[in-house]
């Protein structure tokens, strides 16, 4: 197999290689690929990239992330380490030169990839506003401004191995037309300003980080940001090393210039359909929260690709999982899923998970996360194989019939959430007390369009309830 | 009620067996080694709690790593949940949660006199109200040993009937230790595989040392393989639980484990060693690990204190835990700091600190045993006490120093 796309004399100048495997299309086609850093584990693409809460993996202690799974890169969010007092302690740790600050606070294993942003993922929706030279985080003691330069610090003091750039996002909300347009803008100057200063002609050659830069793609159309999507490909395409689409949408209008770059898919699948959609499109790397939603609650994961054996016999689509709070798996010694080998199938079974969910013994989600981890292993490296032999889209047709096309539903109850851990989804720690406004918010999210001018006349416009038309 | 001295209704086999390698020339102190089904087990030892047959968010091969041979479940736990059916169906508790090696189970009473249930003692029984369930049990003597044969253990307690050692009422304290001693019998009785799990009677009595001196006669009469201690580690004075240890372990046979039920500070293990038992369990190293606190040689650390964010040496130097250990020694080198950053916020916290106690623990007690082999027993007990109180000697528990020099040991002496 060669390397073929254009990236692959080493367009990146930093430590990260990228290639591309087999003669697929740079954009909008599955691909396979390898993500290569210097002295880290090697990266086989499509991948997912473990989601990281405070630098662990949730509830795989990090003697047990080492021994009994294949993590093999972590992703972490900057605002989990901003404390009250500036600096926060990671920064500083001791280290030697070559250290990286991060990677040694956080007790991570010396070769796996470390992926920084600067929030966590999935972010909780802040309600101060981002401004020109920062973006509003969320830390465990409340709101802050996370400064442009304060970051562009963090990735030279830190040293991750793959920095997510600065991003203007709206989250919990769908932005106006004016707010989309200063989205651009500033995602614009952030990324400017960002290679400008780690990587640009006069920084020193010695100086110039290590770090291989992920520039965003906003979570919009491709007409909204085609001039951001433009200096990327043709100023700014030499001194970035991947990109980070906050949608997956965006895959759709990947410039093919820039097909050469890792394509790091910051969405939520809701299942492994929407995940195989997102590989179909040309997602390398990807970020699965449901494995940990399902752990959360008491759910085994439970499918493979293209189909589990027997496919063929079935007449009902089979479920993605199982849920072990079940009384029926109160004396099911068989292993979560048939023939697993993963460590908790290895060493336990359903009624001790089930008794441990019951007991509400954290010992419970762990054993889960590590089997939820372990079937999207075997997973991804099924579609890799499946592309490379290049029957990807017959198994992704396969895997659809074979499966139902949402996960089980949550039935038991979670570990406690932290406020930072919430999420602004339905599972919400208290409802809402005040639903007086909700109408009147939701009357006007409606009379939001995506274009400035409204399409209809004065009728039309009481009729949205955006105004009363007068005379 | 009166109890007659009278040798067990039916011959008391044993599965386990206990070889004895030293004993401190100066205390009482002794170092063995104790063979139970599922492997032998250095004494003496600190069992880590699993009460609901897991140990707290650490899987079995973490726990394993930390050298622990013996682990205990709680039978009123288990009773619960997941239940005798489910125990039965699946084969036992060490099938259900994946430990190959020993298990101890209490008796599914009331131990430790924490928990919340209600409970009164009747002749034949303890009646528990379950408290999230609103249901009345009764707890039999039968029905303990019934409840321990189904989950299988190594090592099953008699059902006592366990008092407030503080209780004014020395009626009721002769009371509760004639009944125990009665419900040893139908334990005894009610036994059904003695040839796989070893029962251990119970000496009650509270803090009266006559009533523990008769108690001491009638349970050893009964021979049964192994002999524990109760009804300690209520709330008594330390001096009043140390002369208790003494007078028992004076009048129990030195074939037999002694087993202290429910001590668990690093100070009360040590001098409880020096005053002749060989095994302890409590809740305390890995239920303060949840709450952030990490047990040095020097005392506890609350690692969520402020003063720990910026302190980036491990737990403990030294220690030779999967956390402690540097990175180039194959340990994950894992700092206060960052204890501090995750404690009580994440569950790996939880895990990580759960780790480092329970080894702690276990490090301690195979110190003090290779301290007792090579006769240095009482060098070691003034090491461990100087290193918690910094050498300042009018800050050592005069408990201590009253029970050390009641087994002829001098804990001031330089």
């Amino acid at each position: 197999m060669t390397a073929t796309t254009m990236g692959s004399e080493e367009a990146q100048s930093h430590s990260m290689n990228f290639s591309v495997l087999g003669s697929s299309a740079p954009v909008l086609a599955p691909r396979v690929g390898k993500l290569a850093l210097a002295s880290r584990k090697t990266l086989s693409t499509p991948h997912y990239v473990p989601l990281t809460s405070r630098g662990t993996v949730p509830h795989i202690a990090h003697d047990m992330v080492r021994k009994a799974t294949a993590i093999n890169s972590l992703y972490i969010g900057l605002e989990d380490f901003i404390t009250r007092k500036a600096p926060a302690p990671v920064y500083k740790i001791p280290v030697t030169d070559e250290e990286s600050r991060l990677r040694k606070f956080i007790a991570a294993a010396p070769d796996v990839p470390l992926i920084m942003a600067p929030r966590r993922f999935p972010a909780i929706p802040c309600p101060p506003n981002n401004t020109d030279t920062s973006i509003a985080i969320l830390t465990s003691v409340g709101f802050r401004q996370l400064e442009a330069q304060q970051y562009l610090d963090s990735i030279r003091m830190l040293k991750p191995d793959i920095a997510i750039g600065f991003a203007d996002l709206v989250y919990g909300k769908t932005p106006g037309v004016k707010r989309r347009g200063k989205m651009v803008d500033r995602t614009h100057a952030y990324t400017q300003d960002a290679l400008q200063k780690l990587y640009g002609a006069s920084v020193a050659e010695e100086e110039r980080s290590k770090a291989a830069y992920f520039a965003p793609v906003l979570p919009l159309e491709n007409t909204q940001q085609s001039l951001y999507l433009e200096d990327l490909e043709y100023e700014f395409h030499d001194r970035l090393s991947g990109l980070a689409l906050y949608e997956s949408a965006s895959l759709g209008f990947i410039p093919e210039a820039l097909g050469d770059l890792p394509r790091l898919v910051l969405s939520e699948p809701s299942s492994p359909h929407d995940l195989l959609r997102d590989i179909s499109l040309g997602g390398d790397l990807l970020t699965l929260p449901f494995v940990g939603e399902c752990s959360d609650a008491g759910i085994a994961l439970e499918f493979s690709f293209p189909a589990p054996s027997g496919a063929h016999y079935q007449r009902e689509p089979r479920a993605l999982g199982i849920d072990l709070w079940g009384s029926e798996h109160a004396k099911d010694v068989s292993t979560l899923s048939e023939g697993c080998e993963c460590y908790t199938c290895r060493n336990h079974h359903r009624a001790y998970i089930n008794h441990l969910l019951n007991a509400k013994e954290m010992t419970a989600w762990a054993l889960l996360q590590m089997h939820n981890y372990h079937v999207m292993d075997l997973f991804f490296a099924d579609v890799r194989g499946s592309i490379q032999r290049g029957t990807f889209d017959e198994d992704v047709q396969l895997f659809n019939r074979a499966y139902v096309s949402t996960l089980p539903e949550r039935t038991g109850e979670g570990p406690r959430l932290r406020g930072y851990q919430l999420s602004s989804g339905p599972n919400k720690r208290a409802p809402k007390v005040y639903g007086r406004l909700d109408d009147v918010s939701q009357k006007f999210a409606k009379s939001q369009s995506s274009v400035a001018t409204p399409d209809t006349d004065a009728s039309g416009l009481e009729h949205h309830g955006f105004a009363k038309k007068v005379r | 009620m009166s109890t007659t001295t009278k040798p067990a209704s039916k011959a008391m086999p044993s599965a386990l067996t206990l070889h004895r390698h030293a004993k401190c020339s100066t205390t009482k102190a002794r170092a063995s080694t104790l063979d139970l089904p599922h492997g032998s087990v250095p004494l003496p030892v600190f069992m880590p709690v699993a009460t609901q047959a897991s140990l707290k968010g650490l899987s079995y091969d973490q726990l394993r790593d930390t050298g622990c041979m013996l682990c205990l479940n709680n039978t009123y736990h288990l009773g619960l949940k997941p239940g005798q059916e489910v125990l039965d169906a699946v084969g036992g508790a060490h099938k259900l949660q994946g430990w190959d090696r020993n298990l101890l189970t209490d008796s599914g009473g009331i131990s430790g006199l924490t928990r919340v249930v209600m409970a009164m003692q009747f002749s034949d029984g303890i009646s528990l109200e379950i408290g999230h369930r609103y249901r009345r049990r009764l707890l039999t003597p039968e029905h303990s040993i019934s409840l321990q044969n189904s989950i299988g253990s190594d090592i099953i307690m008699q059902l006592d009937d366990v008092i407030a050692t503080t209780s004014p009422d020395h009626a009721r304290i002769k009371e509760a230790m004639d009944r125990s001693v009665r419900w040893l019998d139908r334990c005894i009785d009610a036994h059904k595989h003695p040839e796989s799990q070893n029962l251990f009677c119970i000496i009650q009595g509270g803090l009266d040392l006559e009533l523990r001196r008769q108690c001491c006669a009638e349970m050893v009469a009964r021979d049964t393989p192994g002999i524990a201690i109760g009804g300690l580690s209520g709330g008594e004075a330390k001096e009043e639980f140390c002369k208790v240890v003494d007078t028992c372990t004076g009048l129990l046979p030195e074939h037999k484990p002694r087993y202290v039920m429910g001590v668990g500070y690093p100070e009360d293990i040590i001098v409880a060693v020096a005053l002749g038992a060989d095994m302890f369990d409590c809740v305390w190293p890995t239920r303060t690990a949840r709450f952030g606190n990490a047990i040095v040689s020097t005392g506890t650390l609350n690692l969520r204190n402020s003063i720990y964010a910026n302190d980036h040496t491990p737990i403990e130097e030294g220690c030779t835990c999967a956390c402690c250990r540097p990175a180039d020694q194959g340990g994950l080198g894992v700092t206060k700091s960052y204890m501090h950053h995750v404690t009580a916020k994440e569950t790996v916290g939880a895990h990580l600190l759960t780790v480092h106690n329970v080894h702690y623990m276990l490090n301690l007690m195979g110190a003090a045993r290779q301290a007792i082999i090579e006769d240095q027993y009482p060098a070691f007990i003034r090491k461990f006490f100087s290193d918690i109180y910094q050498g300042d000697k009018s800050q050592y528990p005069e408990w201590a120093v009253g029970a050390l020099r009641g087994v002829g040991m001098d804990l001031l002496e330089d």
